[in-house]
């Protein structure tokens, strides 16, 4: 219990950590997610071959000899375009949603684990300091523990946070 | 007066009579030359002082937002088509030539040429007009100035404004979305910020924390960074037109005062961000050494 109290500070860095890692994730995951739950691939890469070979032969038809054709061949090419962009709609929307769903699920997590951390210890202080190093901003630094001297895990949650921001910032 | 051609000058007074056609002719284009923007004020209907202080206002706003410039090249150099109209009504010259450096405010080099070479009977009663023209603006004035044309104007400028920011606000996402870089780039002054407050984060929790607070050498180090600013490259950070800088603009907000709250924003962000970094680096520092003190004295 001791070692758990003593290792506060460390365990809020690593949460913090974490969390902005799966944040930088989260464009890939929702990638592959809608990847998943995507169907009919295949179909999308069946109807731009066929409109390209439609529309290779249309090049190749005079439209002054052969207009009855031609006109034939274009509407086809322009149902089958509609068809396609309608497709194309639908599995835009659908990986639209899935980010949202991503996106919105993360930030849940990510509330959900800050809660829990600072209703677990919002009265014990993850460090604690003389009280004269960190004055005069000891009350503020200390909020909630309350311990003269202390930091508290809001403050310690804020610095963490501008700190790994900063550091995968200069990475990335 | 009618003055002969050039080729039939011989006697005296022919040539005195054309060069004081010439003299007045070189006094107009003079006239012409000098007060052309107050003139332009004039018959546009803002007053001299309202000339002015928008002319400072353009000025200094003009590098910032490169939405006003064009509002403000268009007043110095391009008169408003809506309020030519009023002009012929004040002058009324009869000829042609003349009605176009009245018109349009600023003269055509070869002006004098054109008057001076022309009837003389037409170019007085141009000159003896002008005044007259001027003072039915003037006598017009203060009906003007509280009237709906300005309340117009300022509308249409907003309009004009409001319709810029809104593509700049899309080409600068798509330029966003296409470059995926952060607007906050790393540059050497901040990472020299950055370093300078670990190393004095550690130097104090090693020396000086023991007899002072923390926050005191933080305080002197960020003193230096102000003087030291200006030794270090100045990286223009192009001013990002948000949705809360246009709502802010629409509103009526100077953009000199948006552009200068925004840019002590920034100023306190990076205090901040210097702040947490040295606090940061103090608690591990003092949390390392916790970890390798005990472990030093438990060793024999």
């Amino acid at each position: 219990m001791k070692m758990a109290t003593v290792y506060v500070w460390f365990l809020v860095l690593g949460s913090v950590v974490l969390c902005n890692l799966v944040k930088m994730l989260l464009p890939s995951i929702s990638s592959y997610l809608s990847k998943v739950f995507q169907k009919n691939v295949e179909d999308e890469v069946e109807m731009r071959a066929v409109i390209q070979a439609m529309k290779k032969e249309l090049s190749s038809i005079n439209m002054m000899d052969e207009f009855a054709r031609y006109a034939r061949l274009e509407r086809k090419i322009n149902k089958m375009t509609d068809k396609l962009k309608t497709y194309v709609k639908s599995r835009t929307g659908q990986q639209t949603k899935i980010k949202w769903v991503v996106n919105i699920v993360y930030y849940i997590l990510q509330a959900v684990l800050m809660i829990s951390l600072i209703w677990k210890y919002y009265a014990d202080p993850v460090t604690v300091l003389p009280s004269k190093w960190i004055s005069p901003l000891e009350r503020m630094v200390a909020f909630p523990s309350g311990v003269a001297g202390g930091v508290g895990i809001t403050c310690w949650l804020v610095v963490c946070n501008k700190v790994v921001a900063i550091i995968l910032q200069a990475v990335a | 007066m009618q003055c002969p051609d050039d080729t039939s000058l011989n006697t005296p007074e022919e040539k005195t009579c054309l060069s004081s056609a010439q003299r007045r002719a070189e006094i107009r284009r003079r006239k012409l030359l000098m007060n052309s923007e107050d003139r332009m004020n004039r018959i546009v209907g803002f007053t001299k002082a309202e000339a002015e202080n928008n002319g400072a206002s353009r000025s200094v706003t003009a590098p910032m937002f490169h939405l006003d410039l064009d509002r403000s090249d268009s007043w110095s150099t391009y008169p408003s088509p809506r309020l030519s109209p009023f002009l012929p009504e004040a002058v009324g010259s009869s000829h042609p030539h003349s009605d176009l450096p009245e018109r349009r405010g600023y003269p055509l080099p070869d002006t004098s040429e054109v008057l001076g070479g022309g009837v003389d009977e037409d170019v007085t009663p141009g000159v003896r007009q002008r005044p007259r023209g001027e003072a039915q603006l003037t006598a017009d004035e203060p009906s003007r100035s509280g009237s709906p044309r300005r309340g117009l104007q300022k509308y249409l400028s907003r309009f004009d404004d409001a319709m810029k920011l809104r593509g700049q606000l899309a080409n600068e996402k798509q330029a966003q979305d296409a470059a995926g870089s952060d607007p906050d780039e790393l540059d050497s002054f901040r990472l020299f910020r950055l370093v300078g407050s670990v190393l004095l984060a550690v130097f104090v929790r090693v020396f000086v924390c023991k007899y002072l607070s923390i926050f005191a050498p933080f305080l002197t180090l960020e003193l230096a960074y102000m003087g030291l600013y200006k030794y270090f490259p100045k990286v223009e950070k192009k001013m990002q037109t948000t949705v809360l800088t246009a709502a802010l603009l629409l509103s009526g907000i100077p953009a000199e005062v948006i552009n200068r709250s925004m840019d002590t924003y920034r100023k306190m962000g990076d205090v901040f961000a210097d702040l947490c970094v040295y606090f940061f680096t103090f608690i591990l520092s003092h949390e390392i050494l916790l970890l390798v003190g005990p472990e030093e004295t438990e060793t024999p």
